[in-house]
């Protein structure tokens, strides 16, 4: 890259009492491109965010945005950041044109407010209060908020936590947007599929520091998951195919029936190619077959040994609720 | 600046939507008003001696429940979090949300005073002044909200330590009830409160002097919001989550606390307490001024109130009247400032000469068996008989007596001067019968504290005066004793042409009204005696 990071974390450090939440992170986000930091709750991941945004005093470490050191300029970096929270409500009878002409005075650059309602189709609920809009305009609402001085770089934290499937929609396609816009993003999420369709490159947090980053499709192919097959059969099929394929990794029943399997391997084309081989063989129908390659999630379980809906047991409390 | 106006602004217009916020702003300070109003409906003048107890009481309730419980509120929900990604400076934001609040407070405390005038209440004497000491009162009690609020997790938690502030303040510490009517430990523990500070800054300038009079309470208050605000801000928590880890957290509770502690023990040493406030003159109790007898009089009264029927057997008779009205004969001039102090400091001496209180149960069960008549009645017999020190104090609610030199309101100098000057010709005055003179001038004085009229404290004085002008020393003594003891006997029509001398016809507890004519009897009675110390100037 030839131009400058918008955002540099080197060596950031935070402990909560006994607990040391971040334990030396470093990442860079480029100019324009999504970036998210995927871990489970408790990993770190909010703890990051806050430093960064100047909400907490890291115990060490270096943080620069846009070229400015966030911890000797937190006013002027401000300033340059939109972000919405998560768990962000407002007071219930606070309108969004009010809320939007509030938090704008707040900044010295600034977006109009009609046009901050027109971009997030708040119009219609411009001058409804707050405790009367639906959970997805509560969110447009949250982001609209993260636009009103006009940032360089926006951060969403969970941005589709507690948002119905429409709705998380609906914010997906926003952050596309925000993309083409040229704006520069860092979310964080738990959602695996957030992570894979929207983010240019992501960062794997879990406890504290980052254990792989790059492209989705980096991290996937650096990663020895293999893709997943699936097989449904009229009659019962493991004793064929248990360790009588090579290709096949560890063939395991998915239901008491025996009908449905499921296996991994390193070449799929050429398993399926033998599995359906084996199948002609033993005159045994062939219901359903499919493939799916490793995901983010696999790639997770893979490097941390848990899943990434649990939380971090040795993760601070709190932190991320 | 265009942050803290966008901030203050907002924050006024949601308290304007926000229900419970306008019932706890404005409803709940008027239901007091109209309380107070009916609780002393006897007042000449209504609430006007009641507006430093109203308006303390609607600034501590925005203080300490409308403040914190916003504040909690928006912060569980997350905007100050959200507040707080904005460059706007803390301090502007913090400090637009305490204007918002002083501006929401000073409308709730015109509205008050608003109302107390269409009531009947005169304008405050100083409304300046008022205007002043209203701000120190909310400053102070503001900076406790701001305390609450960082100590407070979630809303409920502010409403219960809201309640740990506002009840006792309301209770004991003399915003509700006052310090006068409170046992004097209370008394003293008041003194660790703001809100005596509060009531007695605004009090002086609504009937009082104005702020010169008021210099120590309005310094307390100062000091003690500065203490508050200054930890409120040290321990302002803009995250539920914070929950204390970022700051020195709770430490800077006992800082708040230890400015009422100071204020408290400054002036429990420097003597303050007396010249803090008019209500508040009893806390000067540390004894030596002698709260006379009480009990003995009161137990007389209860003994004569029992027995009604029999007393009117050695009842105030028909005395001969040796001298009828010479007012030359007696030792006090016209001007209540002949300072018979003779014996100032002998009023505990002859106090502790007197049985004490330990013989006052002697007393009660042997009615004496007296002498016939007030005629008979001896110096002796009185020494024996009655306890000086075991009075009610002048300073409070029960048979109040003004201090020499206590400043009057001017709303009340002719009121007060009309019955000086009505007294000498005022029918039941001049009945031939010294003892039912006697009873008729004490009822002068007993019927206006029974109305807790604003006047109450003054007019004893105007009485005492009348009645040692009137009647020669030697029988006034014996028969304000005789009074003291029978304070059932005689005649009490004279309560039925008080209207002529400007004041309340008729109470309607006679039994009430007779008992307190008792204890005047023995105030007086003691100071022409020199067995209770008077004011310094003496009347």
């Amino acid at each position: 890259m030839d131009t400058p990071a918008t955002v540099v974390v080197r060596d950031l450090r935070k402990r909560y009492g006994p607990i040391e939440a971040v334990r030396g992170l470093d990442f860079d986000i480029d100019p324009g491109e999504i970036f998210g930091l995927i871990g489970p709750n408790g990993a770190g991941k909010t703890t990051t965010i806050e430093c960064v945004l100047g909400l907490r005093q890291p115990d060490a470490g270096t943080i620069v945005v846009c070229g400015l050191d966030a911890r000797q300029h937190p006013q002027a970096v401000k300033e340059k950041i939109g972000a919405a929270l998560q768990t962000t409500a407002l007071q219930d009878k606070i309108t969004p044109r009010e809320a939007l002409d509030l938090f704008g005075a707040f900044y010295r650059t600034r977006t109009p407010t009609p046009a901050l309602l027109e971009r997030f189709s708040l119009v219609d609920k411009a001058d409804a209060t707050f405790d009367s809009l639906s959970g997805g305009q509560r969110q447009r609402l949250a982001l609209a908020l993260a636009f009103v001085n006009a940032p360089t770089l926006v951060f969403l934290d969970e941005p589709t936590t507690g948002l119905d499937a429409h709705a998380s929609r609906e914010l997906r396609a926003e952050i596309a947007r925000m993309k083409d816009d040229g704006y520069t993003v860092l979310l964080t999420t738990h959602d695996i599929d957030d992570a894979e369709h929207l983010c240019d490159r992501v960062a794997i947090v879990d406890r504290g520091t980052i254990i792989a980053s790059g492209t989705p499709r980096e991290i996937m192919n650096r990663s020895k998951a293999r893709p997943t097959i699936t097989i449904e059969t009229t009659v019962p099929a493991l004793d064929r195919l248990e360790g009588v394929v090579p290709l096949l990794e560890g063939v395991v029943p998915l239901d008491g029936s025996g009908r449905r399997l499921r296996c991994r391997s390193a070449s799929p084309a050429e398993a399926v190619r033998v599995i359906a081989g084996i199948l002609e063989q033993h005159a045994i129908g062939l219901v359903e077959l499919h493939v799916q390659p490793a995901t983010l999630e696999d790639v997770f379980v893979e490097l941390t040994g848990h899943g990434l809906g649990q939380p971090d047991v040795q993760g601070p409390a709190g932190s991320e609720a | 600046m265009s942050a803290a106006k966008a901030q203050l602004i907002s924050t006024l217009r949601l308290h304007f939507r926000n229900t419970m916020a306008l019932v706890y702003s404005y409803l709940f300070p008027t239901i007091f008003l109209v309380a107070f109003w009916m609780l002393y409906r006897y007042d000449k003048v209504p609430l006007l001696r009641h507006m430093g107890e109203l308006l303390t009481v609607t600034a501590l309730g925005g203080a300490c429940f409308g403040l914190p419980t916003t504040l909690v509120n928006e912060r569980e929900r997350g905007v100050w979090r959200r507040y707080r990604l904005a460059p706007a400076s803390s301090l502007s934001l913090v400090g637009s949300t305490l204007v918002a609040r002083y501006l929401l407070l000073l409308v709730a405390g015109l509205l008050q005073v608003i109302l107390a005038m269409a009531i009947g209440m005169p304008l405050p004497t100083h409304p300046f002044g008022l205007l002043v000491s209203f701000t120190c009162v909310v400053f102070a009690f503001l900076g406790l909200g701001l305390v609450i609020a960082a100590a407070a997790d979630n809303v409920p938690a502010v409403q219960a330590l809201g309640q740990c502030l506002f009840l006792p303040m309301l209770i004991i510490g003399g915003v509700a009830v006052p310090l006068a009517s409170l046992p004097e430990w209370a008394q003293r523990v008041a003194t660790f409160f703001p809100g005596r500070y509060a009531v007695d800054a605004i009090q002086k300038t609504v009937s009082g002097d104005g702020l010169d009079t008021a210099v120590f309470s309005l310094a307390a208050l100062v000091v003690i919001g500065t203490a508050a605000c200054v930890a409120g801000v040290r321990m302002f928590r803009w995250d539920a989550g914070e929950r204390f880890v970022a700051r020195g957290g709770k430490g800077w509770i006992p800082v708040a606390l230890s400015a009422w502690v100071a204020v408290g023990v400054f002036a429990q040493t420097s003597g303050r307490l007396t010249s803090s406030a008019p209500t508040v003159e009893a806390t000067r109790a540390p004894a030596p001024t002698t709260s006379p007898m009480a009990s003995a009089t009161a137990t007389e009264a209860e003994r004569a109130a029992t027995s009604l029927p029999a007393p009117a057997s050695t009842p105030a008779s028909r005395p001969p009247a040796p001298n009828p009205p010479s007012p030359s004969a007696s030792p006090s001039p016209a001007t209540p400032s002949t300072a018979t102090p003779s014996s100032p400091p002998a009023a505990p001496a002859g106090a502790s000469a007197s049985p004490a209180p330990a013989a006052a149960p002697p007393t009660a069960p042997i009615p004496p068996p007296g002498p016939a008549s007030w005629q008979d009645v001896t110096v002796k017999l009185i020494d024996e008989e009655i306890i000086f020190t075991r009075l009610p104090p002048d300073g409070g609610v029960v048979t109040p007596v003004a201090e020499a030199d206590e400043v009057v309101g001017d709303e009340y100098v002719n009121d007060l001067e009309y019955i000086r000057t009505s007294l000498p010709q005022w029918a039941p005055a001049k009945v031939a019968d010294p003892l039912q003179r006697v009873r008729n001038l004490l009822y002068v004085a007993a019927v206006p504290d029974v109305f807790q009229s604003p006047l109450e404290r003054f007019v004893p004085p105007i009485v005492f005066e009348r009645l040692r002008a009137d009647v020669p020393e030697d029988q006034l003594v014996k028969i304000l004793y005789w009074i003291a003891v029978h304070p059932m006997d005689g005649d009490d029509k004279a309560v039925d042409q008080m209207r002529v001398l400007g004041l309340g016809n008729g109470p309607s507890d006679m039994n009430e009204t007779r008992q307190r004519v008792g204890v005047y009897a023995v105030k007086l009675l003691g100071r022409v005696l020199g067995r209770i110390k008077a004011s310094p100037s003496g009347w």
